[in-house]
Formats: C-alpha cells, structure tokens, sequence
C-alpha cells in the first residue's frame, strides 16, 4: 500500500496506518460476543490465564490450514508448510524485536522450551563442562514443569538447585531484585558457577509481573552464565522486547494471551542458538539444522495452530490500539476489577497494580479458612460447579515466624484468587465471583463444610 | 527426505504445464502462503448410514471427497488419510476444550485418553494398560527409547562402545535420532545393510544375524536392536517375529520395533512379535487425523527397573508417574487427535470384516495394481507379494534413466506437476558389476479411497515418458 503511493508521487493521498481502521471497522461488543460464541455460554470465565481464548475467526483460518493439509499432504508438505512457517516467524520476530528470524522458532509450548534448555544444560553436566554441584536458580514458585525439567534433566546429572522465595504479596520490585540477588550468592557459594537462571516474565502463581529486565542485568552482574526467561504469559499480556530484556533464551505461549488455537509457543535464542547447542528433544532429519528449523519438523503432527499467526494479526487490528490497546485495557479493568473485589471482600491485591498485566491476585476473605492447597482446590471446584465461575485459587503457605496480612476481619489472608482480564469477559463475571464469596461468609461456609461437589 | 525446488521453477518442467491443464483440472499450486480462497474448502457432513450393515462404494468416497479430486492420491503411506465422520469427531472434541478448557482438563481428558489406550492395548494384544503410551508419533517414540538408551551409556550400565544394530534402510528420522542420542553419549551404531530387491525372508534374516555377530565382536554387548516392521524405503515387510527371536538367542538388550508402518498395514499383536518397545503411527494405516501414535512397552523391559525408567522428553508435573501417565500431559496442547480412537473402531467396523478384511482387501488390490504395472511396464517388483502389505515397490523402466537420488526426486516433482500423481520414488544404486539393472522404482499404496484407474493413470504417464524417449537428465534442479 505505501509503496504504491509512493511510486504515485501523490503526496496529497494519505496513508492510512493499518493500525488504525477506520472506527467502523472496529469490532463491536456484539462482534466480540460473536467471535467467542463457542465459550461455554453462562460461566463467568475469569481465567484466561490458563489456556487462553481463541476466536473463532481465527479457528476458521486454522480449518483452513487443516483441510489443506488433508486435501494433499504431500504437496502441503513440500510446498506450503514451510512457508506458512516462516511466515508466523518473520510475524513473531518483528512483535518482538528479534534481530533474525533464525532466532526464532515455534514449538508446542513453554513446557518444551523448557525441556530443551534444561537437556542443554544437562549435557554440559554430563560431558564435564560444568562441574558437580555448580547451580541452577529460579523461584521458588517456577511453574511446576519447570522445577520437574530440572529434576529430569540437571538433578540427575550433578547440577544443584537455589530456589529463591517470591515475597508475595509484594510491595515493590526492589524486594524481587534484592531477594533475587541473595538467591545468586547462594549459588555461587563454595566455588561454585551459576549456570543457569531461571526467571519469570510474569509468574503464574502467584501471578506477578517481575523485574525482568532488572532481574536479567542482576544476572549478568553476578557472572551468571546464561538466562533463561520463561515468559508463558508475556506476549499479548505486556510489551516483549526481547533486545533490551537480553536473555539467551527467551520463551512464551501464543495461545495464552495472542488468541492463538492450542497450542503454539515461540521461541528466542539469541544468535539462533548456533553455538549453544540446543536441539529440539523429538530428533528429525532436520537435526543439526539449527533449532528453528530442526522445530519446523517433528514428525507428522498437525501444525496448524503455528501457520495461523498472520491471522492473529489480523483480528487483532479489529481492537482499537491492535494488540497494544488489547494489553492496556485488559490491565486497566483487570485492576478496576480486582479493586472492586477487594473493597467488596475487605482484603488486598497481591501486588501494586504497576506489578499486574491482565491478571491480578486478590486475597480472599480469611473467614473462609482456606488452610491448604486441597482446600483451595475445593474451594475451586465448588466455585465451577455451584457458582459457574472458573477462577484459579492459590494457598499461600505462611512460614514460622510470617506475620501475613490480615483483612477487615483481622484474619490472616491466606489464598488468593487470580482473575483474569480477556476481551470476551464483562464486568458481570467478575461480579458473579464477588457475589459467590460474599455469600459464602455471609453463610459462614469454609472450606470445612463446602457443598459436594 | 530430500527438499524438493517449488513447482514454479522454470526451463524443462514448465514446458509441460500446458499438456498438464489440457488434460487434468488444475490443483494447487503452492505459491500462496495463506489458504488459497478459490477453494472454498468445507468439509461435507458425514453421509448417513446405508441399509446394508457395511459401507457402500458411495459412502467411502463421500467420507474422502475432501481429498484433491484432480490427483492420483497412490501415496497413502506418507502421511495416511482421516475420513470425515473422524475429522468431524476431531472438531467435537476440539470445541469442548475451547469450550470450557479447565473443566476438559481437570474432568473429561485423561478418563478419554485412558479409553483410548484401551482401545489400542486390545487391538495390539497387550497385556496391561500401562504398556501402552500415546504419542504424537514414530518420531516422539524412537526419541523416548533412544534416551532411555543414551542415560545407560552416561550412566555407565552400559560400556562406552556397547553396540547398537539398527537397519540401514531404518527411517532418516531415526537414524539422526541414534546419532543425538546413542553415538553422542558413547554408543557404536552398526547398520545392517538388506538387499534390494528382496529374494526372501531368508536373505534379511541372514544379513540380520552377521550385523548381530559385528555387533558383539570384541566382547561388546548388543545393547539395542532397532528394526523395522515396514521399512519406509524401500518398502518391504520385515520377518519380524523371527529377528527378535534371533535378539534373544543372541543376547540383544532390548529390541525396539519401529512400525511407523504397522497398525491397520500389517498385524500387530504384542505378544507373538515379542519386542521391548514396538510404536505405529495411528494417521498413516487406522484413519487417525494428524497425529497420534502409540508406544509399546514391555512391562519387564527398561533398564535397571521396568517402564519407571522411560521418560517423555517433554517434561510436565507428571514425571516420574510411568511413560503413559507422562504422556497424558505434556503441556497445553490439542489431544483431540488422541481422542477419537474408540470412533475410528466404530468407523473401521462399518468394513467388512474390520480392519483385518480392509488389510487383507488393501493387500490384494495393492499386488493386483502392482503386477498390472510390472506387466505393463516390463519391470519387477521389490519383493515377492508375501513380503508387502499394502504397500509395494514397483521398477520403472530402465530407459527413464533414474540414476540418482536427485534424478528420482525430480521425477516425483514431474509426475505432480504434470500428471497429477503423488507417488514416492526410490533410487536404487547399481550393485557391483550390474549393467541395465532397474534403479528407480515407485512405492504404490492401496487404501480404501483408492480405484484402479489411479494406477492405469500411473502406468499411462509412465508409458508416455517411455514413447516420448524422457530422460531424467533432462529433467532441471
């Protein structure tokens, strides 16, 4: 479009920045209602967090990949596949200021990226490149996956754990970086290297958006030999750039927060990834090819949750703002929303507001008496089937000697609720949710003598 | 498999392209990189069912009219078919997740991937549900046992040096799947080499047993066997059964049986073949969509304690839980294609004679098109007919001048582009001292969407080539 104007020499046409439609081309409320028909009408579904949202505009072009496929796989494979691959990533890499396509690349999910950092990093134990005992930090509320990757992969091999423990709730960054600071020292205690840190974009829970350009130059400063962000949340949820955060590797899921069908993950190894020797684990012919490519081809799969990345784009651009305006109101209500609930329940967020993206942790009232992590799973249990609202509770363990924070009750906070802020959701769910919990105490129900579920 | 130039190339291919619209409708050609528009491509409902118990001509050709009706689809090997009535119970286990994706996590995925694995271990003859693991393919399985193999050697069970013994025509996949794994943590690869064209099962068994005997030379201790029940290419059918009793009697390890090929191809019964680790792809033979497989483990096999000692690579909270425990979840994905196996059993079913009868008839007519073609043609097959399932290798004329990998990778190029035929091509290297053996040949599949005159429409192509004095070497990169 801009060229032809250019070449018109017609300096009077105005360009119209494909950012912005005209108003009209805005979706509607009703259009976004319609985009996401297919969710379960009559739950309040404040837990986008989990696994995401898809529209159905996107499913449709998603068929379209997958019909291709089944109409004739050879020619798709010969001729189509890699060039729809290509172009997600050459999507992907400008979103997310990569300098080369080469340095990224698609995988399943965070979960992979994990396992392929960590069978990296196991080798270099086993091949005698680093030295027993020499650590792996991460926090201590890493997504479990994680932690069991590095069981599977560096335990077993030699390597040491620090874990350091996310002050939650959380007042400022400052406490992140320092505690995370002290974590490193541990690790490099007794000669020993950090070899790998692992650090959350946005933690899952309890969710917080962490430091990480802060925390990654912490790294740095401390001798750590490589970074590791895992960013499940990131892309949809807050601005990537994954230059200025300057990670060596660098992953998040698409199908999270980018409207992506399950499931699709990118990615980032700086400089590719060439010299660091990460391979994908589901070996192919293409191994040896560099990870972007070797990724392109596992086997037979269906691979079109990764060709519809172009798409994405291309509903996101319906919102008003694209993509950027999606993630600033999904925060702006997140926040409205968790205040209200906590007005209403007399209770806190778990972190300031500058601290959340389209998800915010509010405690629940201490009257419910949540005293374990069964108790929080029942209490989300009761909340799906009784209440239809779907909403992740979190039980925050308090240690000897932690004062915890208490509600209007003067109770102790001890479990938390993650809600979520998508462009499907209305203020009424999150209503629902209030109305659920104000019931339960006003009924002086706990988690004691809950509902069967 | 090599990658091949884009259709649009130009010079000596494109002066066919206008003999290629006279005759045929034109298909796609590849150069969009979104899904071409002109085909407004929906999938028709599933037909209803016929009076008669079985499945009508009409009703097998409604369920694949989403295949390219212009193409001579005779490559059902590389990456299998999925009918409509599955593809639509794909779509409903697609939604319900979308649906409400915590409640399908916490409540409807694993009890349905449990029934799945039951369908499987009853098809298969195992013995206990944890034998059988699904997941996404040959691919996946082979990298879970040859890791299993690669924590031996750098754990020391196994002596730097121990052997491993695959085929030489084992998959490409697989053999760099040895390499990432096996050679890199201290394992020695030995790769039988099989004669081809095939004689009888004797002469695979023989070269067999001397690659077993060059594995344990030097006091080494033959730690793997890995071998193929259908070899990909060249396609021949394996004796299987009497290899892994050859494994025990020499002392094999564990034997790894790769039947990306198997299930819905040949049979496949767990206890008579007796491997360690036997995987098939469920969406190359059985009707599944893309993808899912199932990997078999022995439930006295594993090194150093039973099938705890396996892993999926891709590590989740369940690790540590048993392989198929593992597999159930390996992060967020979409397991609809693992889903819908109880409704390819019904689908299946609906043949006479199940998926046994659609072996035995898929057999039958895939020899019948292959004698046609060697008759026609002058040339031979691969193997003898006992030695093929329902796929079979057939020569191509001598004169075509197939005299390498290249030349047989321009020649498939050749016959999509112009006659709209997908068919694999095969390059067989001259043996010592041969003169005007046949060095190219084509891999024929039968499968129940396919008709004989997609295979006249082969044998008239190739006939063409002949009388118009083709050669491959004038065939451009």
């Amino acid at each position: 479009m801009a060229a032809d104007d250019h070449r018109n020499g017609d300096s009077t046409h105005h360009h119209r920045d494909p950012k912005k439609p005209r108003l009209s081309e805005f979706l509607t409320d009703s259009d976004i209602q319609s985009e996401f028909a297919h969710h379960q009408s009559g739950v309040a579904r404040i837990n986008n967090g989990s696994f995401g949202c898809c529209p159905s505009s996107v499913l449709a072009a998603q068929r379209d990949w997958q019909l291709r496929f089944l109409r004739q796989p050879d020619e798709f494979y010969f001729t189509g596949l890699r060039r729809g691959l290509l172009a997600s990533r050459a999507v992907i890499k400008d979103l997310i200021n990569a300098d080369d396509v080469g340095e990224v690349s698609l995988l399943d999910n965070a979960t992979t990226a994990a396992a392929i950092v960590l069978q990296r990093v196991g080798r270099c134990f086993s091949e005698g490149k680093y030295k027993k005992d020499d650590t792996v930090v991460m926090f201590h509320c890493a997504f479990q996956s994680v932690k069991k990757s590095i069981q599977a992969y560096v335990s077993r091999v030699g390597g040491s754990t620090v874990e350091v423990r996310l002050p939650f709730p959380v007042n400022s960054e400052e406490e992140i970086v320092n505690v995370f600071r002290e974590g490193l020292k541990r690790g490099k205690e007794d000669g020993r290297t950090v070899r790998l840190a692992i650090i959350d974009h946005i933690t899952s829970m309890p969710c917080v958006l962490m430091p990480v350009k802060e925390l990654v130059r912490v790294c740095r400063e401390e001798g750590v030999e490589e970074v590791f962000v895992d960013a499940a949340h990131a892309i949809g949820s807050v601005k990537v750039d994954v230059k200025e955060i300057g990670a060596d590797y660098y992953v998040s899921n698409l199908h999270k927060w980018f409207f992506c069908p399950p499931s699709i993950a990118f990615f980032y190894c700086k400089e590719g990834g060439f010299e660091s020797d990460v391979h994908h684990p589901v070996v192919s012919h293409e191994f040896g090819n560099g990870l972007a490519v070797e990724s392109a081809w596992i086997g037979t799969r269906d691979y079109s949750s990764q060709l519809v990345v172009p798409s994405v784009m291309e509903f996101v651009k319906r919102f008003e703002g694209g993509i950027d305006g999606i993630m600033k109101r999904n925060h702006d209500e997140a926040v409205r929303m968790g205040l209200m609930l906590c007005d209403a329940w007399g209770t806190n967020l778990g972190s300031p507001p500058e601290m959340c993206v389209g998800m915010v942790m509010i405690g629940l009232p201490s009257k419910l008496c949540v005293g374990s992590d069964d108790d929080g799973v029942k209490l989300r249990a009761y909340l799906r089937v009784h209440r239809l609202v779907e909403v992740p509770v979190y039980f925050l363990g308090l240690r000897d000697g932690e004062e915890g924070v208490k509600d209007k009750d003067g109770g102790v906070i001890t479990a938390y609720v993650r809600i979520s802020h998508q462009v499907y959701n209305e203020t009424g769910d999150y209503e629902r949710l209030r109305d659920a919990i104000t019931e339960l105490v006003k009924d002086q129900t706990t988690c004691k003598n809950l509902p069967p579920v | 498999m090599a990658s091949l130039s884009p259709p649009e190339e130009p010079a000596a291919a494109s002066s066919y392209h206008h003999r290629r619209s006279k005759r045929y409708p034109s298909s796609t050609n590849g150069v969009e990189s979104v899904p071409e528009k002109r085909h407004k491509i929906s999938l028709p409902p599933p037909p209803p069912q016929s009076i008669s118990n079985f499945i009508s001509s009409s009703e097998i050709e409604s369920e694949f009219s989403h295949h390219d009706p212009a193409v001579a689809r005779i490559n059902n090997g590389s990456f299998g078919c999925c009918p409509s009535s599955i593809i639509a119970v794909q779509r409903d286990w697609q939604l319900r997740f979308l649906r409400q994706p915590d409640r399908f996590f916490f409540d409807e995925l694993k009890p349905n991937i449990s029934a799945s694995r039951a369908v499987i271990k009853r098809l298969i003859n195992a013995e206990h549900d944890d034998e059988v693991s699904i997941v996404d393919n040959a691919t996946t399985a082979a990298a879970i046992v040859l890791q299993q193999t690669a924590w031996a050697f750098r754990e020391g069970r196994f002596d730097r040096g121990d052997a491993v013994v695959m085929l030489h025509y084992a998959f490409g996949s697989v053999k760099k799947s040895v390499e990432a794994y096996v050679s890199r943590s201290g394992g020695e690869v030995i790769e039988v080499q099989l004669p081809f064209p095939v004689i009888s099962a004797e002469e695979i068994i023989n070269r067999f047993r001397t690659g077993l005997e060059l594995g344990k030379a030097n006091g080494r201790r033959v730690r793997l066997a890995l071998i193929d029940h259908v070899t990909s290419m060249p396609s021949v059918v394996i004796p299987i059964k009497e290899l892994v009793k050859i494994c025990r009697e020499e002392g094999v390890d564990q034997v790894f049986v790769d039947a990306a090929h198997g299930i819905g191809c040949v049979d496949v019964d767990m206890k008579e073949i007796g491997a360690d680790f036997y995987t098939s792809n469920l969406h190359k033979w059985f009707f599944a969509p893309p993808s899912v497989a199932f990997l078999y483990c022995k439930r006295s096999s594993g090194v150093g304690g039973g099938n705890l000692n396996l892993h999926h690579p891709v590590v989740s909270h369940e690790y540590g839980n048993g392989l198929a425990v593992e597999s159930t979840w390996v992060g967020t994905r979409d397991y609809s294609a693992q889903l819908v196996v109880p409704s390819i059993l019904e689908f299946v079913n609906r043949f006479e004679g199940g998926i046994d009868g659609i072996k035995r008839r898929n057999h039958e007519s895939v020899v019948e098109m292959g004698q046609m073609l060697v008759k026609s043609w002058g040339t031979q097959l691969g193997c003898p007919v006992e030695m093929c399932a329902s796929m079979v290798m057939v020569g191509l004329p001598v004169c075509l001048g197939v005299l390498s990998e290249n030349d047989a990778v321009k020649l498939r190029n050749l016959l999509r582009e112009r006659f709209c035929i997908e068919i694999p091509t095969y390059f067989r290297p001259p043996g010592e001292g041969e003169t005007d053996s046949i060095t190219g040949y084509v891999r024929i599949s039968f499968q129940v969407y396919n008709k004989p005159e997609e295979y006249h429409r082969l044998k008239d192509a190739v006939n063409e080539l002949v009388r118009d004095g083709f050669k491959c070497s004038s065939l451009s990169d």
